[in-house]
């Protein structure tokens, strides 16, 4: 694939996933779960596409654009540093998921929200210089395996429906699909 | 890596994705029974911290309302043995939402001002919430 098709893919993903996450802040997702920092993960969709179809690097540059973009547009650079850390490690625990045979599209989009939510937990550790915030550690897990699963689930319908379809990308590209859906 | 098994995309849930959240499900109990959860005594002081330092004590016995002030301004209110942000201009609000708190050991946090109110104290006594007559 030419350079300006993988540049127009990479803008096109990034910008889904800036929407995505736009979008889910009108979720109430705070009014079911009163916890800081819970937040449904639909950009996570995008970040799981591309490690399914475009591999890991394409994976890595997505996010860090949507990350860069994302506290340019509103934020600040304190959710620059919450979602750049929750980004990176949930993208290295779903490529190493993704390794594993045993794991489906769920149990990989479930570690990556436990991931994503250490990540944050990291940062408050290091604004706060305190580690009495890891006591909100074990609920952002039970959390994240709900919203894992719910990402997970919205994944599998789309990666189905594109494979179905026969999209482009979904039968020659760069890094992995070959053969049938299970 | 073609015909390669494992590469294709496996997207029916399967048995090892119930695995890996049930893993997470133990996880997440071990680090709740490590820090402790249940009925918690009732705490005696709130240390307020900034940016890694203790910046002061108050007594939870004592009402009170104070402004901790840094990059943003986090209104404090003591009343009746508990603790809230009443009032804050950061972004998020988080730190208001969170709401009243009483309990030894747990904190309110408002990340953007970097401040934590942490309840402390008082957990040794045995509980004594209902002495009558």
């Amino acid at each position: 694939m030419d350079k300006t098709r993988r540049l127009a893919r990479g803008a096109l993903l990034t910008a889904l996933a800036l929407g995505l996450s736009y979008m889910e802040r009108f979720i109430p997702l705070q009014l079911l779960i009163p916890l800081p920092g819970i937040k449904l993960g639909l950009a996570n969709v995008v970040t799981l596409f591309a490690v399914y179809f475009l591999g890991s690097r394409a994976a890595l540059q997505i996010l860090c654009v949507r990350c860069l973009l994302g506290s340019l547009f509103g934020g600040g650079v304190t959710a620059f540093f919450f979602s750049i850390t929750g980004g990176l490690l949930a993208l290295a625990a779903m490529v190493l998921a993704r390794r594993l045979p045993f794991l489906s599209i769920y149990g990989v989009s479930v570690c990556g929200a436990a991931a994503h939510h250490v990540g944050q937990i990291l940062v408050a550790v290091a604004l706060l210089r305190s580690g009495y915030v890891f006591a909100y550690l074990p609920f952002l897990l039970l959390v994240a395996i709900a919203t894992g699963f719910l990402t997970g689930a919205v994944s599998a319908a789309c990666f189905r429906a594109m494979i179905a379809a026969d999209l482009p990308f979904t039968s020659n590209m760069e890094a992995t699909y070959v053969g049938k859906i299970h | 890596m073609r015909n390669d098994k494992h590469t294709q995309p496996r997207l029916t849930l399967c048995r090892g994705d119930i695995l890996a959240a049930a893993l997470i499900f133990l996880a997440a109990v071990a680090l709740l029974v490590y820090f402790g959860t249940g009925a918690r005594g009732n705490a005696a002081t709130v240390q307020v911290w900034q940016d890694g330092t203790l910046q002061g004590e108050y007594p939870l016995a004592v009402d009170r309302e104070f402004v901790v002030a840094g990059r943003y301004h986090n209104t404090v209110q003591i009343q009746n043995g508990r603790v809230c942000i009443l009032d804050a201009d950061c972004p998020g609000q988080d730190c208001v939402k969170s709401g009243w708190h009483k309990d030894t050991g747990r904190s309110i946090v408002c990340l953007p001002n970097r401040l934590e109110l942490r309840l402390v104290g008082g957990a040794a006594e045995p509980e004594i919430d209902g002495v009558t007559g």
